[in-house]
């Protein structure tokens, strides 16, 4: 058996896992990823984003992905779908419990505004720029914004 | 479409066997070059035939620890296996069908680099 191994460099399963010996295993995927390999759940649902200077802006409550039509056969050979936008606002809730948001009252931050994926989701811009952050700009400026010295830094 | 409405969704071949749900999505960052990072394809679905929700990932990567929880993670996702994007045929509502002759290809991530 180890012989067989030996004469077989293409052979890549064999991870020593002597319980898996009857079953079949599958084979690796034979394409060499071009690029970091992601997987979406796992890598960037529920991680924090934060901005070009660090400042927490949201977590990836969903991701939105261009190019799947529902109930259309995909052509053999057409380009595969693209990740979009990283969703925030109340899709959290939607994902736990079900149901759709309305389009106008998800919160996107364009996936292009990505400068690196990491533990946390770090964006190219300033927070202020971005939709997500409107409610924590709100309140700085109505609420606390209107306590006195809540203006200036604490001296 | 909503990764969320994609996950969970039960994964079907071409003649209508139920394999398994739809557990996570395979993405790679390796389409076009875009402004800051290069454009993110889906590559693939992970589909486990036990389990309809993905947790940790042990059954992904080479890692075994803390012991217990590896075992429990890896029993629990027995079995389960990557279909290139090449071989969807369809995706529905809860439902995402596979070509004639899909193959089952290995789930474990390629190794990622270390960061700092």
């Amino acid at each position: 058996m180890n012989d067989h191994h030996e004469h077989d460099p293409g052979h890549e399963h064999d991870r020593g896992d002597e319980q898996d010996a009857g079953r079949r295993m599958p084979r690796r995927d034979p394409r060499a990823p071009r690029g970091r390999v992601l997987d979406a759940h796992l890598h960037l649902l529920d991680r924090q984003v934060l901005d070009r200077e660090g400042v927490p802006v949201t977590t990836v409550d969903d991701l939105e992905l261009d190019g799947i039509e529902l109930g259309v056969r995909i052509q053999p050979g057409s380009p595969p779908p693209t990740l979009a936008a990283i969703l925030t606002g109340p899709q959290l809730l939607m994902r736990l419990f079900g149901g759709h948001a309305p389009a106008a009252r998800r919160i996107a931050i364009p996936w292009k505004l990505v400068s690196e994926v990491g533990t946390t989701v770090r964006l190219g811009v300033d927070a202020d720029s971005l939709d997500a952050s409107w409610v924590e700009r709100w309140v700085s400026r109505h609420l606390i914004g209107r306590i006195p010295g809540g203006r200036h830094d604490p001296e | 479409m909503i990764l969320s409405d994609l996950l969970g969704s039960d994964a079907f071949d071409a003649e209508g066997r139920r394999l398994g749900a739809v557990l996570d999505v395979r993405l790679e960052i390796s389409g076009a070059p875009a402004q800051l990072l290069a454009e993110t394809v889906v590559t693939g679905v992970l589909v486990s035939s036990h389990s309809r929700f993905s947790t940790w990932g042990y059954e992904r990567r080479g890692e075994d620890g803390p012991f217990l929880i590896a075992w429990l993670q890896r029993r629990l996702h027995r079995g389960s296996f990557l279909v290139a994007w090449d071989d969807v045929e369809l995706v529905d509502v809860g439902r995402v069908v596979f070509r004639a002759g899909y193959e089952q290809l290995d789930p474990m991530l390629p190794q990622a680099p270390r960061e700092a």
